[in-house]
């Protein structure tokens, strides 16, 4: 790209801060910001920092501007009507207006953002380290279960139930909406409602142990259509083709059942993540590896290397052969 | 200006005492009303239906115009009580009972005005926020 001419006339430091400058603007993008948003509510907190920041911008100005005034332009002693009327004034009636109207501003967008939802309800479980999800369409009776992964329809307002099992968590979904701790012994409620298909990341926001930072997911958002779709596929069980194949009798041979669910098989473990429709997620391990069967493999031989802590043993005993064929079985439940 | 307080020591003490007690009244009507606005709104939205809102909210109202209505007398005689009789005073720095007096009337107004500001902030939200969310 040529260059502009008149950027030849920019000031050195100016030419030698904006490189940086755009890099640290660059940051502000991705699945993971708040700042580039997807959801109703994450456009509405987004505005609420543009408006905080303007205010600062403005605030910072005028105040720097009064020291220059009386420092450079004006060095000259007040009299002592004026300076009490400025602390009067610029010390309690200032802050008083901008608090006041900034309280109702943020009390205003308050209950918007646990607003109900159209008919779908999520339930949400923290785990040291990783998210149980139910989904409850409208008038089941029973969950569509998965997990590590939150797939919500565009135009429409979810309900998110959130609850921990074990400690504190926090569901930090910045891209589409705010953040809201989950508690043991408590329900939580926020809902979502995503205004554009794509994919975003969460990531648990309250210290929780080991691996709180390896504690992840992925939230995809769906048109309604789609979403209804995956919903109804994601609700079935194993394909009877994958319920035959050998990678199925190593998961029977090494006991994975015993901790992981397998809908339509006899694995009916609670421990970890259901795995039915493992293949189809975006990520492995809580947002921690790609979903891979190379991954699979090195997670499934030793998990401890990837999530300090993690509850579930290494299957390192595991011939290389074996492992692989297993990985590959699992990348393939979509 | 005479130390002397014009009807005698055990006077002058009452009438102080009842200026101390009067320091606090601002504060104390603020708490107050923070406590009735906060467990109000948790009990309605806890036990009773969200129908109920209407009457909560009505009922803060009112105990905000009470708590502000009560304030704003206290402030006014505790402005009366600072700036009698100094016209262009507006410091009370000697040991005499006037300029206590002067003082206690002082602090009581500052103390009405942050209390009077506290009440409104803590009505806000039953304005802005019309659900139990």
């Amino acid at each position: 790209m040529q260059r502009r001419a008149g950027t030849t006339t920019l000031a050195a430091p100016v030419r030698r801060v904006a490189p940086l400058a755009l890099i640290l603007l660059a940051a502000c993008d991705g699945p993971q910001s708040a700042l580039s948003p997807g959801g109703e509510d994450a456009i509405q907190l987004g505005w609420l920092f543009w408006v905080m920041l303007a205010g600062s911008v403005v605030l910072w100005l005028f105040i720097n501007g009064l020291f220059f005034l009386v420092t450079r332009r004006h060095p000259h002693p007040m009299s002592r009507k004026l300076a009490e009327g400025t602390i009067v004034a610029g010390g309690i009636g200032l802050p008083l207006v901008v608090l006041t109207s900034l309280l109702a501003y943020g009390l205003s967008i308050m209950p918007h953002q646990r607003e109900p939802g159209d008919g779908l309800r999520l339930r949400v479980t923290g785990e040291e380290w990783w998210w149980r999800v139910e989904y409850w369409p409208e008038g089941a009776t029973e969950p569509v279960v998965s997990a590590n992964e939150v797939r919500l329809p565009v135009g429409q307002r979810s309900d998110l139930e959130l609850h921990a099992a074990d400690v504190i968590h926090s569901f930090w979904l910045p891209g589409i909406a705010g953040k809201t701790d989950m508690i043991p012994g408590r329900v939580n409620h926020i809902s979502m409602e995503p205004v554009e298909a794509g994919t975003f990341r969460g990531q648990c926001a309250e210290f929780c142990g080991l691996s709180h930072a390896l504690m992840a997911f992925q939230a995809v958002t769906m048109e309604p259509a789609d979403f209804d779709g995956w919903l109804a596929a994601e609700a079935e069980g194993i394909s009877e083709n994958a319920r035959q194949a050998e990678g199925h009798a190593i998961f029977q041979e090494q006991g994975c059942g015993a901790c992981h669910a397998l809908r339509g098989t006899e694995a009916r473990g609670e421990v970890g993540p259901d795995l039915t429709h493992v293949g189809g997620r975006g990520t492995l391990a809580a947002g921690v590896l790609p979903m891979t069967a190379e991954a699979l493999a090195d997670w499934i031989a030793h998990p401890e290397a990837f999530k300090p802590g993690v509850e579930m043993p290494g299957y390192n005993h595991m011939d290389e052969a074996e492992l692989l064929t297993l990985a590959t079985w699992l990348e393939g439940l979509k | 200006m005479s130390d002397e307080h014009p009807a005698g020591g055990e006077e002058e003490f009452r009438e102080e005492e009842a200026s101390l007690v009067r320091i606090t009244l601002g504060p104390v009507v603020w708490m107050a009303h923070f406590i009735v606005s906060y467990a109000a709104t948790a009990v309605v939205c806890a036990k009773l239906s969200t129908d109920e809102l209407v009457w909560l909210r009505m009922g803060i109202a009112a105990a905000t115009l009470l708590a502000l209505g009560t304030i704003a007398w206290l402030g006014r005689r505790s402005w009366r009580q600072w700036r009698h009789g100094n016209e262009d005073i507006w410091e009370d720095p000697a040991a005499t009972s006037e300029d206590r007096h002067q003082f206690l009337g002082h602090a009581a107004l500052l103390l009405a005005v942050i209390s009077f500001i506290g009440v409104i902030y803590t009505a806000l939200p039953a304005l802005f926020a019309a659900t139990c969310r």
